[in-house]
C-alpha cells in the first residue's frame, strides 16, 4: 500500500505476490485430451450393447413388473388395497413421493447451483445427475396420482390442473395439494428442458460422427434432437446465456419444490409437522438424499465403463462433503425442531416429539438418527472418503435413512395426534411393499436406457475444464 | 509496508464517533425511557455482531468450497472480525443488567415480573416455568460468554493462520485454515442461533419459531456482503484497489449478496407464511403485534425494501457489476437489516394496554446512537487491523487466481463508470 | 459451381483460435462465425459479440408467468367461483404466491428456451458448414472460422490471405 496505486498501472504490491504451492485437483485425470474425452463418451454410445446391460435390463424390468402389478391390481379394486386405515390416511404413498422427490433434488443441484457458484467439478457428473432427477420424478409422481384411486380423474383435464369442466368446479387454491401439483408438473418440465439443452450439443457430435460413419438412421434420429447444432460461437453466445439463467431459475425451483412439498406439512396443525423450519429443513434433506444416490449409481457406473479419469477421487470428495455437510444440516434442524418442541412448550408438540423417540415407532426413529446424523459423518475422515466401497454402502444407508425419514414425519405424527381414542398403528400391505419395490425397477429401466443411449456425461462441459480449453494457455497441442 | 496516514486519522475519528455515540446512549439512559434506550442499545450490539459473524461465516464458507475468487476480499474480513474483541466488551452492560436490574431488558429474568391483564407473575406463567432450564441468567450469562468465546477463538485462529502465511508462505497455514472452518461451521451456526434465541427472541419469551437462527443467519450474511461492498468501493476510491479488484470480482461479490436477497426473503416468507396459513394463536400473536400501529408499515417496508427493491434492481447486470449502484443498494439493504432488527426486538416495548409502542419514536434517536457507538468502535477496531497487514494475502495459494478472476474480458471497475465515488 | 457459402480455415488450439478471432474481428469482418467444440472463454469478447439478448425474453416470461398465477386465482376467488376454505380469505397474495412462483419458472423456462431457438434460428437442419468433410471435427476438437462470402468486407483473394496470416489451416471454401 506504500506507493499509491492510481498513479500506476501495477499497483506495487503485485509484486510481492507469491503464492504458496497448493495446486488445485485436476479435473480430468491423466492429461486426456479433447479427441480422447469425444472417443470415451461417444464409444458408449456407439459400441456393441455389453451383456452385462441385458442381464441388468431384465432384472430392472422384473422388478419394475412389481410396480405395474401392484397398480393394475389398485385401479382394478380400489385404494383400500394399501394399508391406510384411520388415523394413518397419508402413509408409504406420501412416504415414497418425497423420497422419491428429494432424490431428483440432487440433479438440479449439481447442474444448477454448482453451475451458478462456478463448481467446475460438476462437469463429470450433471448429466447423470439430471438423468436421474427425470426419472425420480416420473417414480414420485406415480404415488399421488394412483393415492386418487379413481385414476381416471387425475389425468381428465379439470381436476387436477385448472380447466373448464361441466360442472363448473374449480380448483381449491388454498390448499398445499394443489401448489404441489403445480410444483412437481413445473419441476418435471424444467427438468427435461434443462437436461435436453445441456444434451444438443453433444447429440450434435454424435449426429456428425454417425454421419461420418455412414449410419444414416441414427445421424437422422440423433440429428432431428440436435435441432441442427453447429457450435458456432454466436450460438454458443446465446446457449451459454441460456443455460445460465436456466440454472438461475432452477436453483429457486428445486428450493420451491421441496419446500412446497414440506408445505404439504407445515401448513397444518399436526404436532410434528407444523414447525416453521421445515422449508430449508426439507431441502438439504433432499439434496443429502439425492446425492446418497448419486453416488449409489455413478460408483458402480464409473468402475464399470472405467470412467476414472473423468470422475476422479476429486469427484468422490466433493460428494462426499456435500452429503456430510447437508446431514448436518438435518442434523441441525433435527435438533432444532426437539428444541423448540420442548421450549415452545405446547405439550402435544412435546409429546409428538418423545414419542418419535420413544413412541412405537421409535425403531424408525433410531434408524433415521443413525442413517441420516451419524453415517455422514464418517465422512470427516479423508481414509473414509478414498475408500469407493465404503463410501457406496455408507451412501446406502443415506437413502435408507432419508426414506425413513419421512416415515418418521409423516407415520408417527399421524398416528399419535390430539385424541388418545383415534390413535392407531400404521404397517403397509403387500400391494404398497411391492409398488414400493418395484419403482427401483421403473428407475433402473429408464436410467439404463439413458446410459445406453444418450451421451452419459457432458463432453463439451467437460472440454471446458481441462487446461487446454484455457484461450490464455500454451499454444502447444 | 505501512498504511497511509490518513487511516490512522480515520481510525480516531471513528472511534471518536464511537465513543460520542456511546456517551450520548448513556445520556439517553437518563432522559429517556431507559427501557426503550436499553433495547435500542442491543439492538446496536445485534446489528454489528450479525456483520461480524457474517464476515466469520464468509471466511469460514472460503476455507470450507476452496474458493478461489473471493482471496482478495478475505483479508477485509478478517480485519472486520477483529471487532468481536470490543463487541465482547460493549456486550458486558447488558450482561450487567441482567443481574443487577433483572427484568430490565428480557422480562423472564424477573420472575415478580407482572404479566399483562392480570395473569400473575413471570414466575407464576406455566410457559416460563416449563423454560426455565433455558431461559435464566446463568445460562443467558455463560451462553453469551460461549459465543463470544467461540467467535474471537475463531477469528482470532483465521486471522493468525492467514497473517501468518504472508510472511512465510507455508500452505500448511490453509489446511490448517480448511480444518478449523470445518469445526467452525458448526460452532458458529449453533453459537448464532442461540444468541438470536436468547438476545432477540426471548424478549417475548412465548413465542416460538425453529426458523429463527436461520432468519438470524440470512441477516448476517447479507450484512457482511453489504460492508464488504462498501470496503471495496472505499479501497477502490483510495486508490488501494486498482489495479487488484476488477469488475469480474466486484460482480461475483455482488452476485452473491444478490443470492443472499433470495435466501432472506425464502426463509423469512417461509416463516411468516407457515404462521400465516396454520393460524395457531400462541405463534400468530408475535405477527399480531407487529401488525399493530406504524409496525404494518415496517413490514411493508421489509417486504419491499429488504426483498423486492433489491432483488428487482440487482436483476439489472449493470447493477451488479458497476461499483456506484451497487454501493447504493447495499447501503440500502445495511439500513433495511437494521431496520429488521428492531421489528425483532422494538415490539416488545408495550404501553400499558399491553400494545406496542409506535415504531416512530424517540427510540429510533437511541438506536441511532447506539448503532454510530457499536460501529464507531467496529470500524475503529477493522481500521487499526487494516493498517497492520499487507493489503491482500500475498502468500495465499489461490491469490493468483482470485487476481485474475475472469480476466479474459474484464476491465477494471473503472473502466465502467468512471469516477464514481 | 454453386455459389460459395463463405470460406472455412481450421485451428488446432483454443489460443489459437482466440488469437484468429481477435484479428478477424480487428479486420473489420461482421458476417463471420467461429465454430468450436465448447464455448470458448471470453470468445465473445474476441469476437466482439455483445451481451446476449435471452435475458429479455426470459424476463417478459417471468412477468406473464407471475402474472397469470395471481390474476387467475385472483379472478376464481373473486368473482368465478368465491367459496370459503378453511376461514381464509377469497383471495390473498399469501396463498397464491405458490403457483404464481411456479408459474413464473415454469414460463421463464419456455421463454429462455424459445428465446435461444429464436436467436439462433433453430432447429435448422441444413447448413452450409456442414456439408464441410472437417465439420466432423468440429464438433470434437477442432476450433474453426468461417468467413462468409455476404460480408461487405469479403474478397475472395484478401480474406484468403487473411485466414493464412493468422494461422488458419487446411483452408478451403464451402458451397451455400
Amino acid at each position: 500500500m506504500g506507493a499509491h496505486a492510481s498513479d500506476h498501472p501495477v499497483p506495487a504490491i503485485l509484486a510481492e505476490v507469491k503464492p504458496a504451492v497448493m495446486p488445485r485437483p485436476v479435473l480430468v485425470a491423466n492429461n486426456r485430451d479433447f479427441h480422447w474425452i469425444t472417443e470415451k463418451i461417444c464409444g458408449l454410445v456407439e459400441g456393441k450393447t455389453p451383456v452385462w446391460w441385458w442381464w441388468c435390463f431384465g432384472a430392472a424390468a422384473f422388478v419394475a413388473s412389481f410396480t405395474i402389478a401392484g397398480l393394475i391390481y389398485l385401479v382394478a379394486t380400489g385404494v383400500g388395497v394399501w394399508g391406510h386405515a384411520n388415523p394413518v390416511n397419508w402413509a408409504w404413498d406420501i412416504v415414497n413421493f418425497v423420497f422419491w422427490i428429494g432424490i431428483g433434488h440432487a440433479g438440479t443441484l449439481i447442474s444448477a447451483i454448482l453451475c451458478l457458484l462456478r463448481q467446475k467439478w460438476r462437469t463429470s457428473i450433471n448429466r447423470p445427475a439430471e438423468a436421474m432427477t427425470i426419472f425420480a420424478v416420473v417414480c414420485a409422481a406415480i404415488f399421488p396420482v394412483f393415492h386418487v384411486g379413481r385414476i381416471w380423474f387425475a389425468v381428465t383435464p379439470g381436476w387436477l390442473f385448472p380447466f373448464p369442466n361441466s360442472n363448473g368446479i374449480w380448483q381449491n387454491f388454498r390448499s398445499p395439494l394443489e401448489w404441489d401439483v403445480f410444483a412437481v408438473s413445473t419441476y418435471g418440465t424444467v427438468s427435461v428442458l434443462f437436461w435436453y439443452v445441456g444434451l444438443i450439443p453433444d447429440l450434435g457430435t454424435l449426429r456428425d460422427r454417425f454421419t461420418a460413419a455412414g449410419n444414416v438412421l441414427k445421424a437422422r434420429i440423433y440429428g432431428f434432437f440436435a435441432m441442427g447444432w453447429r457450435g458456432s460461437n454466436r450460438q454458443w453466445s446465446n446457449y451459454e446465456m441460456a443455460y445460465l439463467i436456466l440454472a438461475g431459475i432452477s436453483t429457486p425451483l428445486v428450493l420451491s419444490v421441496h419446500t412446497i412439498v414440506s408445505f404439504d406439512f407445515a401448513v397444518s396443525l399436526i404436532p410434528g409437522w407444523h414447525t416453521t423450519i421445515f422449508p430449508p429443513y426439507f431441502v438439504a434433506g433432499a439434496i443429502f438424499s439425492g446425492f446418497g444416490m448419486v453416488l449409489t449409481l455413478m460408483l458402480p457406473l464409473r468402475a464399470v465403463y472405467r470412467l476414472d479419469d473423468l470422475i476422479t477421487q476429486y469427484h468422490i470428495d466433493c460428494m462426499c462433503k456435500i452429503i456430510l455437510a447437508t446431514g448436518t444440516m438435518v442434523g441441525y434442524a433435527y435438533s432444532m425442531e426437539f428444541f423448540i418442541a420442548w421450549y415452545g412448550a405446547n405439550p402435544y408438540e412435546g409429546f409428538a416429539f418423545i414419542n418419535r423417540a420413544f413412541g412405537h415407532y421409535a425403531w424408525a426413529y433410531w434408524i433415521m438418527i443413525s442413517c441420516n446424523v451419524i453415517t455422514p459423518q464418517f465422512f470427516w475422515f479423508k481414509a473414509v472418503r478414498n475408500n469407493t466401497t465404503l463410501v457406496w454402502i455408507l451412501c446406502l444407508f443415506v437413502n435408507v435413512g432419508m426414506w425413513f425419514e419421512r416415515f418418521v414425519i409423516i407415520v408417527t405424527s399421524l398416528a399419535r395426534d390430539f385424541l388418545p381414542s383415534s390413535w392407531g398403528y400404521y404397517s403397509p400391505s403387500i400391494v404398497e411393499i411391492f409398488t414400493f419395490f418395484g419403482t427401483f425397477g421403473v428407475f433402473s429401466v429408464l436410467f439404463l436406457l439413458f446410459i445406453r443411449f444418450l451421451p452419459i456425461m457432458p463432453m463439451s462441459e467437460i472440454k471446458m475444464v481441462i487446461p487446454a480449453a484455457d484461450p490464455h494457455g500454451s499454444t502447444k497441442h | 509496508m505501512s498504511a497511509p496516514a490518513s487511516t490512522a486519522s480515520l481510525a480516531n475519528k471513528f472511534l471518536g464517533a464511537g465513543l460520542a455515540g456511546l456517551a450520548l446512549t448513556a445520556v439517553g439512559l437518563f432522559v429517556s425511557d431507559p427501557h426503550g434506550v436499553a433495547l435500542s442499545y442491543l439492538i446496536g450490539i445485534s446489528y454489528w455482531c450479525a456483520i461480524a459473524i457474517g464476515m466469520l461465516l464468509l471466511i469460514i464458507i472460503h476455507h470450507l468450497t476452496d474458493s478461489g475468487w473471493s482471496t482478495v476480499i478475505r483479508r477485509q474480513y478478517e480485519h472486520g472480525v477483529s471487532a468481536f474483541t470490543w463487541l465482547a466488551v460493549l456486550f458486558v452492560p447488558l450482561l450487567l443488567s441482567a443481574w443487577l436490574k433483572p427484568g430490565f431488558i428480557w422480562p423472564w429474568m424477573d420472575l415478580a415480573h407482572p404479566l399483562h391483564g392480570g395473569h400473575g407473575t413471570v414466575g407464576q406463567d406455566v410457559l416460563y416455568v416449563k423454560k426455565a432450564g433455558f431461559l435464566n441468567q446463568g445460562m443467558f450469562t455463560g451462553m453469551t460468554i460461549g459465543f463470544f468465546v467461540i467467535w474471537i477463538g475463531l477469528s482470532a485462529l483465521f486471522r493468525k493462520a492467514s497473517f501468518t502465511q504472508d510472511r512465510d508462505g507455508d500452505p500448511k497455514w490453509t489446511s490448517l485454515s480448511r480444518r478449523t472452518a470445518a469445526a467452525g461451521v458448526v460452532l458458529t451456526a449453533l453459537s448464532l442461533t442461540f444468541a438470536s434465541i436468547y438476545w432477540m427472541k426471548s424478549l417475548e419469551y412465548h413465542w416460538f419459531s425453529t426458523m429463527y437462527g436461520v432468519w438470524f443467519f440470512a441477516n448476517c450474511v447479507r450484512g457482511a456482503l453489504a460492508f464488504a461492498v462498501f470496503i471495496t468501493v472505499w479501497l477502490y476510491a483510495r486508490g488501494d484497489y486498482k489495479g487488484i479488484y476488477n469488475t469480474n470480482q466486484f460482480h461475483t461479490l455482488v452476485a452473491l449478496a444478490f443470492a443472499f436477497v433470495v435466501f432472506w426473503a425464502y426463509v423469512t416468507f417461509s416463516q411468516y407464511f407457515l404462521i400465516w396459513n396454520a393460524n395457531v394463536p400462541e405463534e400468530t400473536f408475535w405477527y399480531n403485534i407487529r401488525e399493530h400501529g406504524d409496525w404494518l408499515w415496517v413490514g411493508m417496508l421489509l417486504l419491499f425494501g429488504h426483498f423486492f427493491v433489491p432483488f428487482l434492481a440487482w436483476l439489472v447486470y449493470r447493477w451488479k457489476a458497476e461499483r456506484r449502484p451497487a454501493f447504493i443498494i447495499s447501503a440500502w439493504v445495511a439500513v433495511i437489516i437494521l431496520v429488521d432488527i428492531c421489528y425483532n426486538v422494538l415490539p416488545a416495548l408495550k404501553d400499558a394496554h399491553d400494545e406496542p409502542l409506535p415504531f416512530l419514536s424517540i427510540n429510533l434517536l437511541w438506536v441511532l446512537t447506539s448503532v454510530v457507538g457499536v460501529g464507531g468502535i467496529c470500524v475503529w477496531s477493522y481500521l487499526r487491523s487494516l493498517a497492520t497487514t499487507k493489503l491482500i494475502p500475498i502468500r495465499d495459494p489461490r491469490i493468483v487466481e482470485s487476481l485474475t478472476h475472469h480476466e479474459a474480458a474484464a476491465p477494471e471497475p473503472g473502466q465502467v463508470v468512471e469516477g464514481a465515488h | 459451381m454453386n455459389k460459395t457459402y463463405g470460406i472455412i480455415a481450421a485451428f488446432d488450439t483454443t489460443p489459437e483460435i482466440y488469437q484468429a478471432c481477435e484479428k478477424v474481428r480487428d479486420a473489420g469482418y461482421t458476417q463471420w462465425d467461429a465454430l468450436t467444440p465448447f464455448p470458448v472463454h471470453g470468445l465473445d469478447y474476441a469476437m466482439g459479440l455483445r451481451r446476449s439478448k435471452v435475458p429479455r425474453f426470459s424476463l417478459a416470461g417471468g412477468i406473464t408467468g407471475f402474472t397469470v398465477g395471481m390474476g387467475f386465482i385472483a379472478w376464481l376467488g373473486l368473482s368465478e367461483y368465491p367459496l370459503v376454505v378453511g376461514g381464509k380469505p377469497m383471495f390473498s397474495p399469501m396463498f397464491a404466491f405458490p403457483v404464481s412462483y411456479e408459474l413464473t419458472i415454469l414460463f421463464t423456462a419456455f421463454a429462455t428456451i424459445g428465446g435461444m431457438f429464436f436467436l439462433n434460428r433453430l432447429p435448422m437442419h441444413y447448413h452450409p458448414v456442414m456439408k464441410a468433410p472437417q465439420f466432423v471435427r468440429a464438433m470434437d476438437d477442432r476450433f474453426y472460422i468461417v468467413i462468409e462470402t455476404n460480408d461487405p468486407k469479403f474478397n475472395a483473394t484478401a480474406t484468403r490471405d487473411l485466414l493464412v496470416k493468422i494461422g488458419g489451416k487446411d483452408i478451403a471454401e464451402l458451397e451455400a
